[in-house]
């Protein structure tokens, strides 16, 4: 178990640069999120610091130890594939020793710690299998008893989940958040899920273009997004342009004013007003006007089960999305297009963005 | 006729009933009696001959003897040609499998992108060049004046080599023929081998000659086993290679057939060392392939 | 990430292997501008005499036409007979496919002289039958290498044909396009990279074709290939390398013709 630091880490292709100076300091026994679209360098930095890919500049830290030069087998990590990569002519047992024979670990105690590896992940009755006998499931728990069989000090977890189907995806998440909090194992996993990122990290490090875009817990990166992007891709779909009046307006560029909360947050240049669909409260009847409030027509009405999203358009142009509850879970009675409703929020349900 | 079209599993509803001779009929049958009667007649009518008997003067007498398989395993010259024929191959074989295993892997895993389709086209042009132009090439290199003992003198430090006209120089142009088939199927089957399992074992802590020897060559195995079998085969039946190369004192068998059915016009007998030959070359074939079929099978169903 | 030295061992080795395969190639090209009387190194100076010489010679330059003659016929035997079959093999399903398949292939794992000594046989009895003369004549030849040329051709479009999606037939046979406008309208232009490939392969294979043309050669028919061999049990000189070159121009821009439209690793 060890603290891992990456100083400015670099990796350059031949035109492009893949990880653009990458600094990161992750504490002892921390879960770690490396969070992004595809192609935004996350799986480049993980496979860094697994050592399957060169550093161009900079270096990895492990436990003070800088590893930048060693190959992945003198890293002692633990790296569980996107697609599991289990050796598909060995059995469970052959695959989960495979690391304790590299380490010439004894016979006796290779079989005890193999055995104790299966009963963690309570895969001990199918010792014997291969590989391609196992639902998708059970070849995540076989990789991640491959990769901690062998006490690394790190665990590197490429898109765990991405292969599974989504009840499985909820079991593993419960699964590795679990295992890695008995073992207190250092982890950093690389996902394009910002639901998973969220629910199974101590700390989510939001990436785009092959830089840091924000980082910080998972309350903090979904709640105060610093940047356009960060809002967006955790699914804020309201980003309403404007420009900045005083200390607590915000001038929309179809020509609402709005309240926003008054801490100003990069003030200078294009500013974005980033609201969540669920925080913004949907009435039939046209009533006082309170603060940011709009009167608006539904142009669509989608039903998705536990929720209904509304599309609604104010008479300047501004088109928002609200999320309500469906009636069943007690929600306001359902509307249809046409309705003419007032669509308000609190002042502070939203945050300012830069573009 | 709608309702029949929209059932119909051939894109061709109209012509897939029409007819009574389905249209697969029609479009294969020339290739296959072209194939029955060029070349698996004339192989059954060899086999045939091959029980006849070759009385001298007469030519071939018809009868139902395995006198020729007889001759050919009671006499001296033959089992060493056999036994030639054998150890070239094997030894060949294996050159070829040690020479391309690092090749392949250099393509498939580690040569830069734009060098992987040059370096193909570079292993497989000397292939397709014919074996008549590529024997002519090396005699050039082996030969008493050749580039090789021409490069040997200059340096000063050997005494010229004579390759010429020895097996082992038969070997060196037999390897040159099959390496670039041995490469194009173990590059084939590499390709094929995830990555990740190599990262994998790397990250398990296994070197690189470990991750080759418990991940790499058990995967491989299937295509390991056919590009063996391929060169084993070619090198079995070369003929311009040890003709051209081995000179007049080395016999194999498939120079020794033409010598058979086209020279001396022995046709039984020629007959039987070809059948021979494609016999020994089928039971060592399917013998190594279920040796190794049998430890593959487990997990590869 | 290897190890450094892992890669750059790699790379020598397969560097080596690959001068292995291209020394001869370089070493008979280079040999063939030799001024050399007697085939011999170093050069003493550089000359085209020796392409004069072999262009003046007979064998040789009916040789090669006899083998370009044979290749193109061969070429479209194996494409008229190798189509179609490629055809019936992937579009339609048939007892007894898997084995016409395999029939068809074996043309390229029945060894050469094997194959080329029962073709010997079976024409010198035919001739015997009918007499008229087959084995030594271009009708001989062709049947041969038509033979050797088939498989490429079956090889190369059935893999063309089966990467080619099948859904746009049946969207065309939807539309109402007769099987035959299918053909030629959809499916022929989808595999004609497929095609071409064949048919360089054809040609290639056919004219470096050995050891069935040597059973079956006669006297003023004699293709390059048995030439050349005919010649170098006796001689070795500048000349065959001057030959050798030729073929060796020839081949190489029909293959890497033939790359564009089909890799040529794929090929085998």
């Amino acid at each position: 178990m060890s603290d891992v630091i990456l100083q400015s880490i670099v990796k350059r292709y031949d035109q492009t640069v893949a990880v653009d100076h990458v600094s990161l300091s992750i504490s002892q026994g921390d879960l770690v999120a490396l969070l992004g679209p595809s192609g935004c360098g996350k799986t480049t930095t993980l496979r860094m610091i697994g050592g399957f890919v060169d550093v161009t500049e900079g270096k990895v830290l492990v436990g003070g130890r800088d590893v930048t030069a060693l190959p992945p087998a003198r890293r002692n990590m633990g790296f569980g594939f996107q697609n599991y990569a289990l050796f598909p002519h060995m059995t469970v047992a052959q695959n989960v020793a495979f690391g304790l024979e590299m380490r010439r670990v004894s016979k006796a105690e290779t079989a005890a710690r193999v055995g104790q590896a299966l009963d963690r992940v309570k895969l001990a009755h199918l010792a014997e299998r291969l590989p391609k006998q196992l639902s998708g499931g059970q070849q995540q728990r076989v990789a991640l008893a491959r990769a901690l069989v062998i006490e690394p000090d790190v665990l590197l977890l490429d898109e765990p989940l991405s292969n599974l189907d989504a009840q499985l995806r909820q079991e593993m998440k419960i699964e590795i958040r679990e295992l890695q909090r008995s073992l207190g194992i250092t982890t950093i996993f690389v996902t394009h899920d910002q639901d998973e990122a969220l629910s199974v990290a101590d700390r989510v490090v939001v990436m785009r273009q092959g830089r840091i875009e924000q980082d910080g817990t998972p309350d903090e990166v979904f709640e105060t997004p610093r940047s356009h992007f960060v809002a967006e891709f955790m699914g804020v779909t309201n980003l309403l342009k404007g420009q900045r009046e005083g200390d607590a307006h915000f001038r929309v560029a179809s020509g609402e004013l709005i309240t926003v909360p008054p801490e100003a947050r990069g003030a200078i240049g294009g500013m974005a007003f980033a609201l969540r669909p669920e925080r913004i409260e949907v009435a039939e009847h046209s009533g006082a006007a309170a603060v940011n409030s709009l009167e608006a027509e539904i142009e669509n009405a989608t039903y998705r089960g536990h929720v209904i999203d509304y599309r609604v358009r104010t008479p300047s142009g501004l088109t928002l999305v609200a999320r309500r509850p469906a009636p069943a879970l007690g929600g306001p009675k359902a509307l249809g297009a046409g309705n003419k409703v007032r669509v308000s929020w609190a002042s502070d349900a939203g945050v300012l963005v830069p573009l | 006729m709608t309702s029949a079209a929209a059932t119909a599993p051939h894109p061709s509803p109209g012509s897939a009933r029409a007819r009574r001779i389905p249209p697969a009929f029609g479009l294969a049958s020339p290739a296959t009696l072209f194939v029955v009667l060029a070349l698996l007649g004339p192989l059954a009518l060899m086999f045939r001959y091959s029980l006849n008997r070759f009385v001298p003067g007469e030519f071939m007498v018809e009868a139902l003897t395995l006198e020729n398989y007889v001759k050919f395993l009671g006499d001296g010259f033959y089992q060493e040609v056999l036994f030639t024929t054998l150890w070239v191959s094997g030894l060949s074989t294996l050159l070829c499998l040690l020479a391309g295993f690092p090749v392949a892997y250099y393509l498939v895993r580690q040569a830069p992108p734009v060098w992987k389709s040059r370096l193909m086209i570079l292993i497989i042009l000397p292939l397709l060049m014919g074996n008549a132009v590529r024997t002519a090439a090396w005699m050039v290199i082996l030969g008493d004046k050749g580039l090789l003992a021409a490069g040997m003198a200059a340096t000063g430090l050997f005494s010229p080599l004579k390759l010429m006209y020895t097996p082992a120089a038969v070997v060196i142009g037999l390897v040159s023929v099959m390496l670039p088939f041995m490469i194009v199927t173990l590059r084939g089957i590499l390709e094929g081998i995830d990555r990740n399992l190599e990262d994998a074992a790397e990250s398990l802590g296994a070197s690189h000659l470990m991750v080759l020897w418990r991940v790499v060559l058990p995967l491989a195995l299937p295509g390991i086993l056919a590009g063996t079998m391929l060169c084993f085969i070619l090198s079995m039946n070369a003929y311009a290679t040890p003709v051209l190369i081995g000179g007049p004192q080395f016999h194999m068998m498939a120079p020794e057939v033409y010598q058979q059915v086209a020279k001396a016009m022995n046709w039984p007998f020629g007959s039987a060392l070809a059948f021979i030959l494609m016999a020994v070359t089928l039971v060592l074939t399917t013998v190594a392939n279920m040796l190794i079929q049998r430890r593959y099978r487990r997990w590869s169903e | 990430m290897h190890a450094k030295w892992v890669n750059r061992l790699y790379a020598t080795m397969s560097a080596a292997v690959v001068a292995f395969i291209l020394l001869p190639l370089v070493g008979i090209v280079w040999v063939s501008f030799f001024s050399n009387r007697i085939l011999s190194f170093p050069p003493e100076g550089y000359t085209l005499d020796w392409y004069v010489r072999a262009w003046g010679m007979d064998v040789f330059r009916d040789g090669f036409v006899t083998s370009v003659q044979t290749a193109a016929c061969a070429t479209l035997i194996s494409l008229g007979l190798g189509v179609p079959a490629s055809l019936a093999l992937t579009r339609y399903r048939f007892i007894g496919r898997d084995a016409i398949q395999t029939l068809l292939l074996a043309p390229m794992i029945v060894p050469g002289i094997v194959g080329g000594a029962a073709l010997f046989i079976a024409f010198i009895e035919l001739e015997v039958l009918f007499d008229h003369q087959i084995a030594g004549t271009l009708g001989g030849l062709l049947i041969a290498h038509g033979l050797i040329a088939l498989p490429w051709t079956v090889r190369l479009v059935t893999a063309s044909l089966a990467g080619t999606d099948r859904s746009i037939e049946e969207a065309a046979a939807s539309l109402g396009a007769s099987s035959l406008t299918i053909f030629r309208r959809v499916t022929l232009p989808s595999i004609r990279p497929g095609i071409v490939a064949a048919a360089l392969f054809s040609f290639v294979i056919s004219f470096i074709d050995l050891e069935k043309s040597i059973f079956l050669v006669g006297a003023g028919r004699t293709t390059l290939q048995i030439a050349l061999v005919n010649y170098l049990e006796w001689n070795l000189d500048s000349t065959v390398a001057a030959v050798a070159t030729v073929q060796i121009v020839i081949i190489g821009t029909l293959l890497l013709a033939s790359d564009r439209y089909a890799k040529l690793g794929r090929a085998f």
